[in-house]
Protein backbone atom coordinates (compact mmCIF):
# COMPACT_ATOMS: atom_id res chain seq x y z
CA UNK A 1 0.00 0.00 0.00
CA UNK A 2 2.74 2.54 0.97
CA UNK A 3 5.10 1.34 -2.07
CA UNK A 4 1.57 1.92 -4.56
CA UNK A 5 0.99 5.55 -3.06
CA UNK A 6 4.68 6.41 -3.60
CA UNK A 7 4.54 5.38 -7.34
CA UNK A 8 1.19 6.82 -8.20
CA UNK A 9 2.37 10.52 -6.69
CA UNK A 10 5.34 10.15 -8.84
CA UNK A 11 3.69 9.17 -12.04
CA UNK A 12 1.70 11.40 -11.61
CA UNK A 13 3.99 14.23 -11.39
CA UNK A 14 6.04 12.61 -14.36
CA UNK A 15 2.70 13.18 -15.97
CA UNK A 16 2.69 16.46 -15.29
CA UNK A 17 6.60 17.15 -15.91
CA UNK A 18 5.50 15.88 -19.66
CA UNK A 19 2.94 18.34 -19.84
CA UNK A 20 4.62 21.16 -19.19
CA UNK A 21 7.64 19.91 -21.20
CA UNK A 22 5.28 19.89 -24.53
CA UNK A 23 3.62 23.03 -23.65
CA UNK A 24 6.77 24.75 -23.29
CA UNK A 25 7.78 23.58 -27.03
CA UNK A 26 4.94 25.80 -28.13
CA UNK A 27 5.72 28.70 -25.93
CA UNK A 28 7.99 31.42 -27.86
CA UNK A 29 8.03 34.73 -29.52
CA UNK A 30 8.27 33.05 -33.06
CA UNK A 31 6.08 33.96 -34.89
CA UNK A 32 4.70 36.42 -32.78
CA UNK A 33 4.64 36.51 -28.91
CA UNK A 34 3.63 34.01 -26.31
CA UNK A 35 2.23 30.69 -28.58
CA UNK A 36 3.25 28.91 -31.75
CA UNK A 37 0.21 27.20 -33.24
CA UNK A 38 0.84 23.09 -33.89
CA UNK A 39 -0.34 23.15 -36.93
CA UNK A 40 2.36 25.75 -37.67
CA UNK A 41 5.08 22.55 -37.52
CA UNK A 42 3.46 20.90 -40.87
CA UNK A 43 3.45 24.24 -42.56
CA UNK A 44 6.32 26.53 -41.86
CA UNK A 45 10.04 25.33 -42.22
CA UNK A 46 11.53 27.73 -40.16
CA UNK A 47 8.98 26.66 -36.89
CA UNK A 48 9.85 23.23 -37.62
CA UNK A 49 13.89 23.84 -37.51
CA UNK A 50 13.25 26.46 -34.77
CA UNK A 51 11.70 23.68 -32.72
CA UNK A 52 13.59 20.90 -33.34
CA UNK A 53 17.39 22.54 -32.90
CA UNK A 54 16.64 25.65 -30.33
CA UNK A 55 13.92 24.96 -28.21
CA UNK A 56 13.99 21.22 -28.02
CA UNK A 57 17.73 21.01 -26.61
CA UNK A 58 17.54 23.90 -24.66
CA UNK A 59 13.67 22.33 -22.57
CA UNK A 60 15.62 19.32 -21.98
CA UNK A 61 18.19 20.60 -20.88
CA UNK A 62 16.44 23.18 -18.63
CA UNK A 63 14.98 19.67 -17.40
CA UNK A 64 18.25 18.08 -16.62
CA UNK A 65 19.44 21.40 -15.12
CA UNK A 66 16.20 22.03 -12.92
CA UNK A 67 16.31 17.87 -11.36
CA UNK A 68 20.69 17.85 -11.21
CA UNK A 69 19.87 21.34 -8.85
CA UNK A 70 16.72 19.88 -7.24
CA UNK A 71 18.67 16.62 -5.90
CA UNK A 72 22.29 18.25 -5.48
CA UNK A 73 20.16 20.13 -3.07
CA UNK A 74 18.10 17.16 -1.63
CA UNK A 75 21.37 15.75 -0.72
CA UNK A 76 23.27 18.08 0.49
CA UNK A 77 20.37 19.32 2.94
CA UNK A 78 20.36 15.51 4.09
CA UNK A 79 24.06 14.94 4.31
CA UNK A 80 25.06 17.97 5.81
CA UNK A 81 21.27 18.03 8.32
CA UNK A 82 20.26 21.64 7.28
CA UNK A 83 17.47 22.66 5.54
CA UNK A 84 18.99 25.80 4.29
CA UNK A 85 21.75 24.54 2.23
CA UNK A 86 21.88 24.34 -1.37
CA UNK A 87 24.50 23.44 -4.31
CA UNK A 88 25.74 26.96 -4.34
CA UNK A 89 27.67 25.48 -1.20
CA UNK A 90 30.92 23.85 -0.96
CA UNK A 91 32.88 26.18 -3.56
CA UNK A 92 31.23 24.11 -5.96
CA UNK A 93 28.80 27.24 -8.16
CA UNK A 94 32.06 29.78 -7.62
CA UNK A 95 34.51 27.25 -8.56
CA UNK A 96 32.49 26.46 -12.36
CA UNK A 97 32.40 30.66 -12.21
CA UNK A 98 35.73 31.30 -11.74
CA UNK A 99 36.29 28.12 -14.62
CA UNK A 100 34.43 29.76 -16.78
CA UNK A 101 36.20 33.13 -16.53
CA UNK A 102 39.56 32.10 -16.86
CA UNK A 103 38.45 30.12 -20.29
CA UNK A 104 36.60 33.20 -21.44
CA UNK A 105 39.51 35.49 -20.60
CA UNK A 106 42.47 33.50 -21.63
CA UNK A 107 41.40 29.70 -23.51
CA UNK A 108 38.83 31.16 -25.56
CA UNK A 109 35.15 31.25 -25.42
CA UNK A 110 34.50 27.70 -27.54
CA UNK A 111 31.34 26.55 -25.27
CA UNK A 112 33.39 22.71 -24.93
CA UNK A 113 36.65 24.82 -23.33
CA UNK A 114 33.92 27.12 -21.09
CA UNK A 115 32.33 23.76 -20.09
CA UNK A 116 35.43 21.90 -19.39
CA UNK A 117 37.19 24.56 -17.00
CA UNK A 118 34.14 24.83 -15.37
CA UNK A 119 33.55 21.54 -14.58
CA UNK A 120 37.28 21.41 -13.56
CA UNK A 121 37.07 24.08 -11.47
CA UNK A 122 33.70 22.92 -9.40
CA UNK A 123 35.10 19.76 -8.60
CA UNK A 124 38.42 21.94 -7.62
CA UNK A 125 36.50 24.05 -5.22
CA UNK A 126 34.68 20.59 -3.62
CA UNK A 127 38.02 18.51 -3.47
CA UNK A 128 39.69 21.57 -1.58
CA UNK A 129 36.70 22.51 0.91
CA UNK A 130 37.00 18.77 1.88
CA UNK A 131 40.75 18.43 1.91
CA UNK A 132 41.17 21.89 3.91
CA UNK A 133 37.75 21.01 6.34
CA UNK A 134 40.19 17.70 7.22
CA UNK A 135 43.16 19.87 8.45
CA UNK A 136 40.43 21.86 10.81
CA UNK A 137 40.86 20.40 14.61
CA UNK A 138 37.70 21.83 15.97
CA UNK A 139 34.01 21.36 14.76
CA UNK A 140 31.76 18.16 13.71
CA UNK A 141 32.00 17.01 9.84
CA UNK A 142 29.20 19.19 9.00
CA UNK A 143 30.54 22.51 10.96
CA UNK A 144 34.51 21.76 9.22
CA UNK A 145 32.56 21.09 5.82
CA UNK A 146 30.33 24.45 6.27
CA UNK A 147 33.37 26.73 7.24
CA UNK A 148 35.91 25.64 4.33
CA UNK A 149 33.02 25.77 2.07
CA UNK A 150 32.61 29.36 2.67
CA UNK A 151 36.21 30.18 2.45
CA UNK A 152 36.81 28.08 -0.64
CA UNK A 153 33.57 30.01 -2.27
CA UNK A 154 35.16 33.57 -0.85
CA UNK A 155 37.94 33.31 -2.40
CA UNK A 156 36.81 31.54 -6.11
CA UNK A 157 34.33 34.84 -5.71
CA UNK A 158 37.04 37.42 -4.91
CA UNK A 159 38.55 35.96 -8.10
CA UNK A 160 35.92 36.25 -10.21
CA UNK A 161 35.81 39.50 -9.57
CA UNK A 162 39.30 40.28 -10.28
CA UNK A 163 39.18 39.04 -13.79
CA UNK A 164 36.21 40.62 -14.10
CA UNK A 165 37.99 44.05 -13.50
CA UNK A 166 40.73 42.76 -15.91
CA UNK A 167 38.48 41.72 -18.63
CA UNK A 168 38.26 43.98 -22.14
CA UNK A 169 34.80 45.71 -21.24
CA UNK A 170 34.45 45.86 -25.18
CA UNK A 171 34.83 41.99 -25.78
CA UNK A 172 35.33 39.97 -22.86
CA UNK A 173 33.24 41.86 -20.09
CA UNK A 174 29.68 41.65 -21.78
CA UNK A 175 29.97 37.68 -22.13
CA UNK A 176 31.44 37.02 -18.69
CA UNK A 177 29.13 38.99 -17.25
CA UNK A 178 25.86 37.30 -19.27
CA UNK A 179 27.25 33.79 -18.57
CA UNK A 180 27.53 34.76 -14.62
CA UNK A 181 24.22 36.05 -14.63
CA UNK A 182 23.00 32.68 -15.60
CA UNK A 183 21.08 31.38 -19.26
CA UNK A 184 20.35 28.60 -21.61
CA UNK A 185 19.92 31.07 -24.60
CA UNK A 186 22.60 29.56 -26.31
CA UNK A 187 22.27 25.43 -25.48
CA UNK A 188 22.42 23.19 -28.28
CA UNK A 189 21.87 19.79 -28.83
CA UNK A 190 25.98 18.80 -28.67
CA UNK A 191 25.53 21.00 -25.01
CA UNK A 192 23.23 18.77 -23.98
CA UNK A 193 24.87 15.46 -25.24
CA UNK A 194 28.07 16.94 -23.20
CA UNK A 195 25.65 17.06 -19.80
CA UNK A 196 23.56 13.92 -20.25
CA UNK A 197 25.80 11.30 -18.84
CA UNK A 198 26.74 13.63 -15.87
CA UNK A 199 22.95 14.35 -15.05
CA UNK A 200 21.83 10.64 -15.72
CA UNK A 201 24.40 9.23 -13.36
CA UNK A 202 23.44 11.96 -10.77
CA UNK A 203 19.63 11.10 -11.51
CA UNK A 204 19.79 7.37 -10.96
CA UNK A 205 22.58 7.17 -8.68
CA UNK A 206 20.04 9.54 -6.14
CA UNK A 207 16.92 7.81 -7.20
CA UNK A 208 18.60 4.27 -6.78
CA UNK A 209 19.54 5.47 -3.07
CA UNK A 210 16.49 7.30 -2.14
CA UNK A 211 15.63 5.38 1.01
CA UNK A 212 19.15 5.18 2.22
CA UNK A 213 20.39 8.93 1.93
CA UNK A 214 17.58 9.16 5.13
CA UNK A 215 19.87 7.47 7.23
CA UNK A 216 22.72 10.00 6.64
CA UNK A 217 20.46 12.84 7.96
CA UNK A 218 20.45 11.12 11.58
CA UNK A 219 23.55 11.57 13.93
CA UNK A 220 26.22 10.11 12.94
CA UNK A 221 26.59 7.29 15.81
CA UNK A 222 22.69 6.56 14.96
CA UNK A 223 23.18 6.04 11.60
CA UNK A 224 26.76 4.25 11.89
CA UNK A 225 25.00 1.97 14.38
CA UNK A 226 21.89 1.23 11.18
CA UNK A 227 24.94 -0.14 8.91
CA UNK A 228 25.66 2.84 7.19
CA UNK A 229 29.20 3.32 5.60
CA UNK A 230 28.88 6.92 6.18
CA UNK A 231 32.12 8.17 4.81
CA UNK A 232 31.63 6.20 1.30
CA UNK A 233 27.84 6.74 0.85
CA UNK A 234 28.71 10.71 1.40
CA UNK A 235 31.25 10.62 -1.28
CA UNK A 236 29.86 8.57 -3.70
CA UNK A 237 26.11 10.98 -3.06
CA UNK A 238 28.17 14.18 -3.05
CA UNK A 239 30.62 12.97 -6.27
CA UNK A 240 27.65 12.18 -8.59
CA UNK A 241 25.48 15.33 -7.79
CA UNK A 242 28.20 17.71 -8.05
CA UNK A 243 29.99 16.70 -10.90
CA UNK A 244 26.19 17.39 -12.71
CA UNK A 245 25.69 20.25 -10.93
CA UNK A 246 29.41 21.56 -12.59
CA UNK A 247 28.61 20.28 -15.59
CA UNK A 248 25.03 21.70 -15.97
CA UNK A 249 26.73 25.40 -14.10
CA UNK A 250 29.48 25.33 -17.22
CA UNK A 251 26.64 25.48 -20.03
CA UNK A 252 23.93 27.30 -17.86
CA UNK A 253 25.97 30.02 -15.88
CA UNK A 254 24.89 30.03 -11.74
CA UNK A 255 21.46 29.61 -11.13
CA UNK A 256 20.21 29.89 -7.70
CA UNK A 257 17.34 29.41 -5.47
CA UNK A 258 16.11 26.03 -7.22
CA UNK A 259 18.26 23.86 -4.95
CA UNK A 260 17.29 25.59 -1.78
CA UNK A 261 13.96 26.23 -2.74
CA UNK A 262 12.58 23.04 -4.73
CA UNK A 263 13.44 20.67 -2.15
CA UNK A 264 11.68 22.46 0.52
CA UNK A 265 8.32 22.69 -0.90
CA UNK A 266 8.86 19.17 -1.96
CA UNK A 267 9.29 17.88 1.31
CA UNK A 268 5.98 20.06 2.06
CA UNK A 269 4.35 18.41 -0.28
CA UNK A 270 5.38 14.98 -0.19
CA UNK A 271 6.74 14.46 3.40
CA UNK A 272 10.47 14.15 5.09
CA UNK A 273 11.30 10.62 3.98
CA UNK A 274 13.43 11.30 0.77
CA UNK A 275 12.03 7.92 -0.87
CA UNK A 276 9.57 10.24 -1.72
CA UNK A 277 10.65 13.74 -1.55
CA UNK A 278 13.68 13.38 -3.54
CA UNK A 279 12.71 11.85 -6.73
CA UNK A 280 9.24 13.94 -6.46
CA UNK A 281 12.05 17.44 -6.01
CA UNK A 282 13.40 16.31 -9.36
CA UNK A 283 10.42 16.27 -10.88
CA UNK A 284 9.10 19.63 -9.66
CA UNK A 285 12.49 20.84 -10.05
CA UNK A 286 12.48 20.23 -13.91
CA UNK A 287 9.27 21.54 -14.33
CA UNK A 288 9.93 24.64 -12.44
CA UNK A 289 13.52 25.29 -14.45
CA UNK A 290 11.49 24.43 -17.57
CA UNK A 291 8.57 27.24 -16.67
CA UNK A 292 10.84 30.07 -15.10
CA UNK A 293 12.76 29.73 -18.86
CA UNK A 294 9.73 29.85 -21.13
CA UNK A 295 9.29 33.13 -18.70
CA UNK A 296 12.48 34.45 -19.74
CA UNK A 297 12.78 33.69 -23.02
CA UNK A 298 8.81 35.04 -24.00
CA UNK A 299 7.76 37.68 -20.98
CA UNK A 300 10.15 40.64 -23.13
CA UNK A 301 11.70 40.77 -26.86
CA UNK A 302 15.30 40.26 -25.06
CA UNK A 303 16.40 37.11 -22.99
CA UNK A 304 15.93 37.95 -19.43
CA UNK A 305 19.09 36.01 -17.52
CA UNK A 306 17.52 32.62 -16.20
CA UNK A 307 18.99 33.05 -12.93
CA UNK A 308 17.54 36.61 -12.39
CA UNK A 309 14.52 34.75 -12.73
CA UNK A 310 14.76 31.70 -10.64
CA UNK A 311 16.30 33.52 -8.12
CA UNK A 312 13.45 36.00 -8.10
CA UNK A 313 10.48 33.26 -7.90
CA UNK A 314 13.11 31.42 -5.67
CA UNK A 315 13.12 34.20 -3.34
CA UNK A 316 9.49 34.98 -3.01
CA UNK A 317 8.19 31.62 -3.00
CA UNK A 318 10.65 31.59 0.37
CA UNK A 319 9.35 34.50 1.80
CA UNK A 320 5.88 33.25 1.06
CA UNK A 321 6.87 29.87 2.67
CA UNK A 322 8.56 30.95 6.04
CA UNK A 323 5.67 33.57 7.01
CA UNK A 324 2.94 31.72 5.80
CA UNK A 325 3.82 28.34 6.77
CA UNK A 326 7.14 28.53 8.66
CA UNK A 327 10.47 27.19 7.97
CA UNK A 328 11.12 24.77 10.59
CA UNK A 329 14.73 24.46 11.42
CA UNK A 330 15.88 22.57 14.46
CA UNK A 331 19.53 23.29 15.65
CA UNK A 332 19.51 21.15 19.17
CA UNK A 333 22.13 18.36 18.36
CA UNK B 1 27.56 -15.89 33.47
CA UNK B 2 27.47 -15.44 29.79
CA UNK B 3 29.51 -12.83 28.60
CA UNK B 4 28.51 -11.36 25.21
CA UNK B 5 30.32 -8.32 25.19
CA UNK B 6 34.11 -7.60 26.63
CA UNK B 7 36.50 -4.67 26.07
CA UNK B 8 40.14 -5.35 27.41
CA UNK B 9 42.73 -3.05 28.44
CA UNK B 10 41.09 -0.47 26.81
CA UNK B 11 43.08 2.91 25.88
CA UNK B 12 41.37 5.56 24.00
CA UNK B 13 41.70 9.47 23.55
CA UNK B 14 40.30 11.41 20.69
CA UNK B 15 43.40 13.66 19.64
CA UNK B 16 47.18 12.22 19.49
CA UNK B 17 48.36 14.64 22.13
CA UNK B 18 45.15 14.81 24.03
CA UNK B 19 45.47 12.80 27.80
CA UNK B 20 43.53 9.68 27.60
CA UNK B 21 40.14 9.44 27.76
CA UNK B 22 39.59 5.96 28.95
CA UNK B 23 42.92 3.92 30.29
CA UNK B 24 43.31 0.42 30.41
CA UNK B 25 39.53 -0.66 31.18
CA UNK B 26 38.02 -3.87 31.27
CA UNK B 27 34.81 -4.95 31.19
CA UNK B 28 32.61 -8.13 30.95
CA UNK B 29 28.99 -7.89 29.72
CA UNK B 30 26.91 -10.70 31.05
CA UNK B 31 24.32 -11.37 28.57
CA UNK B 32 20.58 -11.53 28.58
CA UNK B 33 20.68 -8.44 31.47
CA UNK B 34 20.40 -5.22 31.94
CA UNK B 35 24.09 -3.29 33.13
CA UNK B 36 23.96 -0.31 34.12
CA UNK B 37 27.28 2.30 33.82
CA UNK B 38 27.06 4.68 36.24
CA UNK B 39 29.27 7.69 37.06
CA UNK B 40 29.47 11.68 36.67
CA UNK B 41 28.96 13.67 34.00
CA UNK B 42 32.31 13.78 31.57
CA UNK B 43 33.74 10.30 32.91
CA UNK B 44 33.38 8.92 29.26
CA UNK B 45 30.65 7.03 29.54
CA UNK B 46 29.09 8.13 25.87
CA UNK B 47 32.86 6.99 24.62
CA UNK B 48 32.50 3.69 26.06
CA UNK B 49 29.26 2.97 24.52
CA UNK B 50 30.72 4.07 21.24
CA UNK B 51 33.93 2.11 21.73
CA UNK B 52 31.73 -0.76 22.05
CA UNK B 53 29.45 0.26 19.28
CA UNK B 54 32.39 -0.25 16.72
CA UNK B 55 32.07 3.54 16.28
CA UNK B 56 35.54 4.77 17.64
CA UNK B 57 38.38 2.49 17.69
CA UNK B 58 40.36 1.98 21.12
CA UNK B 59 44.18 2.91 20.57
CA UNK B 60 44.72 -0.17 22.50
CA UNK B 61 42.99 -3.28 23.41
CA UNK B 62 40.19 -5.43 22.04
CA UNK B 63 36.37 -5.37 21.66
CA UNK B 64 34.69 -8.60 21.89
CA UNK B 65 31.15 -9.67 20.94
CA UNK B 66 30.41 -13.25 21.78
CA UNK B 67 33.96 -13.78 22.06
CA UNK B 68 35.22 -12.86 18.57
CA UNK B 69 36.40 -9.59 18.18
CA UNK B 70 34.99 -6.35 16.71
CA UNK B 71 37.44 -7.12 13.37
CA UNK B 72 35.91 -10.72 12.36
CA UNK B 73 32.48 -8.77 11.96
CA UNK B 74 31.54 -6.62 8.69
CA UNK B 75 29.87 -3.70 9.52
CA UNK B 76 26.52 -5.41 8.74
CA UNK B 77 26.61 -8.01 10.67
CA UNK B 78 27.61 -5.58 13.56
CA UNK B 79 24.50 -3.54 12.93
CA UNK B 80 22.64 -6.57 12.90
CA UNK B 81 23.89 -7.56 16.65
CA UNK B 82 24.21 -3.65 18.27
CA UNK B 83 21.92 -1.23 18.06
CA UNK B 84 22.45 1.77 19.61
CA UNK B 85 20.33 4.63 21.45
CA UNK B 86 22.16 7.66 21.63
CA UNK B 87 21.73 10.52 24.22
CA UNK B 88 21.40 13.12 21.81
CA UNK B 89 19.22 12.43 18.44
CA UNK B 90 18.33 15.66 16.40
CA UNK B 91 16.19 15.15 13.57
CA UNK B 92 16.73 18.05 11.44
CA UNK B 93 13.81 16.64 8.91
CA UNK B 94 10.70 16.10 9.97
CA UNK B 95 10.19 12.46 9.29
CA UNK B 96 6.92 10.60 10.31
CA UNK B 97 7.49 8.43 13.46
CA UNK B 98 6.75 5.23 11.22
CA UNK B 99 9.33 6.39 8.94
CA UNK B 100 11.32 7.24 11.32
CA UNK B 101 11.37 4.13 13.27
CA UNK B 102 11.23 1.80 9.33
CA UNK B 103 15.06 3.30 9.36
CA UNK B 104 15.63 0.85 12.39
CA UNK B 105 15.53 -2.48 8.97
CA UNK B 106 18.20 -0.60 7.26
CA UNK B 107 20.79 -3.36 8.46
CA UNK B 108 18.74 -6.18 6.70
CA UNK B 109 18.62 -4.46 3.41
CA UNK B 110 21.09 -4.20 0.85
CA UNK B 111 22.20 -0.99 -0.35
CA UNK B 112 19.81 -0.05 -3.22
CA UNK B 113 16.96 -2.15 -1.58
CA UNK B 114 13.74 -0.52 -0.33
CA UNK B 115 11.51 -1.43 2.74
CA UNK B 116 9.40 -4.26 1.99
CA UNK B 117 6.24 -5.66 3.80
CA UNK B 118 7.95 -7.50 6.15
CA UNK B 119 9.49 -4.99 7.02
CA UNK B 120 6.89 -2.87 7.28
CA UNK B 121 4.83 -5.53 9.57
CA UNK B 122 8.41 -5.47 12.18
CA UNK B 123 8.00 -1.69 12.49
CA UNK B 124 4.45 -1.80 13.41
CA UNK B 125 5.01 -4.78 16.16
CA UNK B 126 7.82 -2.74 17.34
CA UNK B 127 5.49 0.43 17.46
CA UNK B 128 2.78 -1.76 19.45
CA UNK B 129 5.30 -3.17 21.81
CA UNK B 130 6.56 0.73 22.80
CA UNK B 131 2.65 1.30 23.03
CA UNK B 132 3.28 4.19 20.65
CA UNK B 133 1.08 2.92 17.58
CA UNK B 134 -1.42 5.59 17.77
CA UNK B 135 1.71 8.30 16.68
CA UNK B 136 2.58 6.54 13.73
CA UNK B 137 1.66 9.39 11.62
CA UNK B 138 2.54 12.08 13.79
CA UNK B 139 6.00 14.02 13.05
CA UNK B 140 8.64 13.43 15.10
CA UNK B 141 9.88 16.81 16.14
CA UNK B 142 6.10 17.52 17.76
CA UNK B 143 5.66 15.02 20.08
CA UNK B 144 6.76 15.09 23.75
CA UNK B 145 10.40 14.25 25.13
CA UNK B 146 9.14 10.79 26.47
CA UNK B 147 7.53 9.75 23.54
CA UNK B 148 10.57 10.45 21.66
CA UNK B 149 12.57 8.17 23.46
CA UNK B 150 9.92 5.34 23.24
CA UNK B 151 10.45 5.99 19.36
CA UNK B 152 14.21 6.08 19.56
CA UNK B 153 13.85 3.03 21.07
CA UNK B 154 10.96 1.46 18.66
CA UNK B 155 13.72 2.16 15.84
CA UNK B 156 16.04 -0.24 17.82
CA UNK B 157 13.65 -2.67 18.24
CA UNK B 158 13.17 -3.17 14.29
CA UNK B 159 16.75 -3.31 13.92
CA UNK B 160 16.04 -6.68 16.07
CA UNK B 161 19.64 -6.83 17.64
CA UNK B 162 20.41 -9.17 20.87
CA UNK B 163 22.34 -6.08 22.14
CA UNK B 164 20.89 -2.24 23.11
CA UNK B 165 23.25 0.21 24.04
CA UNK B 166 21.51 3.10 25.69
CA UNK B 167 23.05 6.70 26.31
CA UNK B 168 21.46 8.19 29.26
CA UNK B 169 17.80 6.81 28.32
CA UNK B 170 15.90 8.47 31.18
CA UNK B 171 17.83 12.27 31.08
CA UNK B 172 15.58 15.08 31.32
CA UNK B 173 12.60 12.31 31.68
CA UNK B 174 9.46 12.86 34.39
CA UNK B 175 8.88 10.23 36.60
CA UNK B 176 6.10 8.33 35.13
CA UNK B 177 8.50 8.04 31.54
CA UNK B 178 11.63 7.23 33.05
CA UNK B 179 9.35 4.15 35.08
CA UNK B 180 7.89 3.69 31.21
CA UNK B 181 11.63 3.16 29.52
CA UNK B 182 13.01 1.40 32.08
CA UNK B 183 10.28 -0.94 32.77
CA UNK B 184 10.28 -1.61 28.79
CA UNK B 185 14.19 -2.33 28.97
CA UNK B 186 13.40 -4.66 31.68
CA UNK B 187 10.76 -6.74 30.21
CA UNK B 188 13.23 -6.96 26.93
CA UNK B 189 16.02 -8.27 28.90
CA UNK B 190 13.47 -10.89 30.03
CA UNK B 191 13.16 -11.88 26.85
CA UNK B 192 16.61 -12.21 26.25
CA UNK B 193 18.00 -9.09 25.41
CA UNK B 194 21.30 -7.78 26.62
CA UNK B 195 20.68 -4.40 27.57
CA UNK B 196 23.84 -1.78 28.46
CA UNK B 197 22.77 1.68 29.45
CA UNK B 198 24.82 4.71 30.84
CA UNK B 199 23.39 7.16 33.21
CA UNK B 200 24.67 9.43 35.83
CA UNK B 201 21.49 8.90 38.05
CA UNK B 202 21.91 6.02 40.29
CA UNK B 203 18.23 5.29 41.21
CA UNK B 204 17.37 5.03 37.50
CA UNK B 205 19.95 2.47 37.55
CA UNK B 206 18.77 0.73 40.60
CA UNK B 207 15.51 0.57 39.26
CA UNK B 208 16.65 -1.11 35.91
CA UNK B 209 20.15 -2.88 36.35
CA UNK B 210 21.01 -6.61 37.13
CA UNK B 211 24.50 -5.88 37.18
CA UNK B 212 26.34 -2.35 37.90
CA UNK B 213 29.36 -0.53 36.47
CA UNK B 214 30.62 2.34 38.41
CA UNK B 215 33.41 4.59 35.94
CA UNK B 216 35.63 7.14 37.05
CA UNK B 217 37.52 9.54 35.16
CA UNK B 218 37.97 6.89 32.51
CA UNK B 219 38.52 3.73 34.74
CA UNK B 220 36.41 1.17 36.28
CA UNK B 221 36.04 1.84 39.98
CA UNK B 222 33.89 -1.27 40.58
CA UNK B 223 31.65 -4.09 38.96
CA UNK B 224 29.30 -6.65 40.39
CA UNK B 225 26.01 -6.77 41.56
CA UNK B 226 23.95 -4.30 43.43
CA UNK B 227 25.22 -4.87 46.41
CA UNK B 228 28.96 -4.73 46.26
CA UNK B 229 28.95 -1.67 44.06
CA UNK B 230 26.06 0.45 45.17
CA UNK B 231 28.23 1.60 48.45
CA UNK B 232 27.61 4.38 49.93
CA UNK B 233 31.93 5.15 50.04
CA UNK B 234 32.08 4.02 46.05
CA UNK B 235 29.10 6.89 45.42
CA UNK B 236 30.33 9.62 47.73
CA UNK B 237 34.03 8.82 46.16
CA UNK B 238 32.87 9.13 42.27
CA UNK B 239 30.50 11.38 42.98
CA UNK B 240 32.49 13.84 45.21
CA UNK B 241 29.76 14.41 47.39
CA UNK B 242 28.69 12.95 50.67
CA UNK B 243 25.45 10.19 49.70
CA UNK B 244 23.48 7.97 51.72
CA UNK B 245 22.59 4.43 50.37
CA UNK B 246 19.20 3.20 51.84
CA UNK B 247 17.75 0.11 52.04
CA UNK B 248 13.97 0.44 53.07
CA UNK B 249 11.10 -2.97 52.63
CA UNK B 250 13.75 -4.23 50.32
CA UNK B 251 14.53 -1.70 48.24
CA UNK B 252 17.45 -0.11 47.64
CA UNK B 253 17.73 4.31 47.32
CA UNK B 254 20.39 6.45 46.64
CA UNK B 255 19.70 10.07 48.31
CA UNK B 256 22.20 12.63 49.35
CA UNK B 257 23.55 13.00 52.37
CA UNK B 258 22.34 16.39 54.35
CA UNK B 259 25.29 17.69 56.45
Amino acid sequence: MRKENISRTLLLLGLGVLVVLLGSVFIGRYPEPYWLPPKLLGEDQLARQLVLNLRLPRLLTALLLGMILSAAGSILQMIFRNPLVEPGFLGVSQGAAFGAAVSILWLGSHPLTIELTATFFGLLGLGLSYLISTRIRYGGWVLRLVLSGVAVSALFSAGVGILKYIADPLTELPELTFWLLGGLYSVTWRDFLYVLPFALAGIFTVYAMRWRVNLLSLNDDTAFSLGASLTRERIILLTVTISATAALTAISGVIGWVGLIVPHISRRLFGASAEKSIPAAMLLGGAFTMIADDLARTLLPGEIPLGILTSAIGAILFIYLMINIGIKVRRDG
Amino acid sequence: MDKILSLENIHFRYYPDDPNVLSNLSLEIPAGKVTAILGPNGTGKTTLLHILLGLLKPLEGVVKVSGKSHKGYSRRELSQMIGLVPQFESIPFNFSVFEYVLLGRSPYLKPLQLPGSEDVRITEEALLAAGIDHLRNKPVNEISGGERQLVHISRVLTQQTQILLLDEPTAHLDLENQNRILSLLKQMSSLGNTAVLTTHDPNAAIFAADYFVLMNRGKIAAQGNLDTVITAENLSMIYRTPIRVEHTNGYTMVVMDKH
